[in-house]
């Protein structure tokens, strides 16, 4: 309610501090690579990016305008096979292909929101389930544009070149770095500008009550289909980006339903409906699945001498932990739902706002 | 024509099954108005129980129910009781996420502990068939169909003759109401959800002869058992045991007349149809 009633200008509102934080953390966010070469430092940080993309364009039509997708794998999915399709058995490079794949996104949302949409509550999520679904199987049994299970796997990114100048050769983890940081900083600023437009003031009042919301005039179908447009279209470039990094996908690891909740996860353990929130959300989820994925927990064990490396406990968690980090996911939703219903950041600020008034 | 009836006779005896999965998920929406996303992943600890008891005790699969439905129904009850309760005013999408939660921690456990591998459960019957006027009906389908059928009717029975029975459909019908007249609704609740996990244990084990057992085999149960429960009208009883028999036989046909890869496809498209079109199901009243 808070966003509702304050003031429609002064949009920004920072104070002098906050603009030199945030200044400096963007200072050295653009010079991170300079002083890190760490190949794994940098892999976070990509990984980093990509989550904060996917929680902040979900963070449009789920937090702002209320609308629960649990199918955002959809949009996922058809930016990376859009790009890798077309990179792999028509030789367009992937910028052109990013754009394709926004496209074809876009195209994908409009169908899903004519269905959709006239569906509330558990229905609407179990509807955006079904589709993404159906993209999945589909994906799966079109195997002569989609590879099948096999998936599709890149040798080589094409020589980024402008002219006769060649920008980069994506041989390093740079070039991507820098690509991450630029779409993760659009679509913070895409979400910022939503959120202090009209639409976005429109998106709320369809979040608190869309019979209410319809009734003051605002068409429900028009601004809930450009929320969702919004989000599909960078859902897909982080597809995008996703399949040209990692350069293999194949239906499980793009369209699978497990995409559409993590998505959806970074938000809820963040924050819904902030700019913050999915950039929380990412900072906690990532460092966190990493290091179960990288057997740094199991390491942590040992070193702790809760068990030994060579007992049956230690060769079991050495083995096994790596496969769990989605264990995390589990735990962290269900503590987050039922202890901080606002995700860390709200939870945060409540502690903070009790300290004050205390 | 043998081919269509021999493809229609399986369905139906899979989607008895399949049934049991929706009754269990019906009971549960209908008496708290909470979508339960770890449905299939209820079933697939049920999967696993009777793998163990078949493993460890040498317990045949269809017999050691009685063991697995007590157990089955006494994790649901711990489920609501510790986290289902606390959520059960919240919105419906964190009521969604809770369980999503949930249903992510019972398969991870289970990857812990028993790895992602297949793992098969060989009775001496898995793979026979016997033969009914030219066709041929797999062994362990039919007695899976016939305790379905026998669980179902004590179901009914139970739910519209006992009190207690009673007493769980009138919180279904009005929650307020039902307390006012002395039910104990939080004690229903239990009972409820014990009831949906005892049912979607029971499936899992009923169909762990014929399946491959692995900790991620929930979320297309979870999916499934929206379909037939969507399509038989959310929280009818009725309309989940006629769902599950025709998501049983849309499968059936469609792995013949179109192909086994496009069936869940045709699944799905059923399912956004009457969700577009009938959206209170078969048997449902409206509850959009």
């Amino acid at each position: 309610m808070k966003t509702i009633l304050s003031p429609l200008k002064n949009p920004a509102g920072v104070s002098p501090v906050t603009s030199a934080m945030a200044l400096a953390v963007l200072a050295a966010l653009f010079l991170f690579p300079s002083f890190v070469e760490s190949p794994y430092a940098l892999h976070i940080m990509i990984l980093l990016f990509l989550s904060t993309i996917q929680g902040e364009a979900w963070n449009i039509i789920g937090g702002y305008a209320g609308q629960y997708s649990v199918g955002h794998a959809a949009y996922f999915g058809a930016g990376a096979y859009t790009t890798m399709i077309l990179m792999q058995s028509r030789q367009i490079p992937p910028w052109y292909g990013m754009i394709a794949g926004i496209i074809v996104a876009l195209i994908v949302s409009l169908i899903i929101g004519a269905i959709c949409f006239r569906l509330r509550g558990p229905y609407f999520v179990l509807a955006s389930i079904a589709v993404a679904e159906i993209m999945r199987l589909a994906a799966m049994n079109l195997k002569e544009l989609t590879n099948g299970a096999e998936g599709i796997l890149t040798t080589e990114v094409p020589v980024f070149r402008i002219g006769e100048t060649v920008i980069t050769d994506f041989l390093t983890k740079v070039p991507f770095y820098y690509i991450g940081l630029t779409i993760a900083l659009l679509t913070i600023l895409a979400t910022w500008l939503v959120q202090h437009s009209k639409l976005g003031y429109y998106l709320q009042a369809i979040r608190e009550d869309q019979d209410a919301a319809n009734s003051l005039g605002i068409n429900l179908s028009i601004y809930k289909s450009t929320a969702l447009a919004i989000s599909a279209a960078f859902t897909s470039l982080a597809g995008s980006f996703y399949a040209i990094y990692i350069g293999f996908i194949d239906p499980p690891t793009v369209l699978a339903l497990d995409i559409s909740v993590q998505i959806v996860l970074i938000c809820i353990i963040g924050g819904i409906g902030t700019i913050w929130g999915p950039v929380v959300g990412s900072l906690v989820l990532v460092p966190l699945s990493e290091a179960l994925r990288s057997n740094l927990i199991a390491q942590v064990i040992f070193k702790a001498g809760l068990a030994s490396e060579e007992s049956g406990t230690g060769i079991f968690l050495k083995e096994h932990l790596a496969h769990a980090h989605a264990l995390i996911y589990g735990i962290l939703v269900v503590v987050v739902i039922l202890f901080m219903p606002d995700g860390v950041l709200g939870w945060v600020k409540k502690l903070s706002a009790g300290k004050g008034r205390g | 024509m043998i081919v269509f009836l021999q493809s229609l006779i399986s369905g139906i005896l899979i989607g008895g099954v399949y049934a049991l999965i929706g009754i269990g998920l019906t009971i549960i929406f209908g008496v708290m108005r909470v979508i339960n996303f770890a449905h299939g992943d209820i079933l697939m600890v049920g999967m696993y129980l009777t793998y163990n008891l078949f493993t460890l005790l040498g317990m045949d699969p269809f017999l050691s129910i009685v063991v697995s439905i007590p157990l089955m129904f006494l994790f649901g009850a711990f489920l609501q009781k510790v986290f289902i309760n606390r959520m059960l005013g919240a919105l419906p999408q964190n009521q969604i996420l809770l369980t999503i939660g949930l249903g992510l921690i019972m398969s991870n456990t289970m990857m812990l502990t028993y790895t992602s591998d297949y793992k098969i459960l060989t009775t001496d019957y898995s793979s026979s068939s016997f033969n009914l006027w030219g066709i041929s009906i797999s062994t362990p389908l039919a007695i899976s169909f016939l305790i379905t059928v026998a669980i179902t009717v004590m179901l009914y029975w139970f739910l519209m003759k006992t009190d207690t029975g009673q007493a769980i459909r009138a919180t279904a019908q009005d929650r307020e109401a039902a307390q006012l007249m002395g039910i104990n609704v939080k004690w229903m609740s239990i009972l409820a959800f014990g009831l949906g996990a005892a049912l979607a244990g029971t499936a899992g084990a009923l169909i762990s002869p014929t399946y491959y057992i692995f900790p991620q085999i929930g979320g297309t149960f979870t999916l499934k058992a929206f379909v037939i429960t969507v399509l038989g009208g959310m929280g009818s009883i009725i309309g989940a045991t006629l769902g599950g028999i025709i998501i049983g036989v849309a499968e059936s046909l469609g792995a013949v007349y179109i192909s086994s890869g496009w069936k869940d496809v045709v699944v799905f498209v059923l399912f956004l149809l009457v969700l577009l079109f009938k959206p209170a199901g078969l048997m449902g009243k409206s509850r959009m």
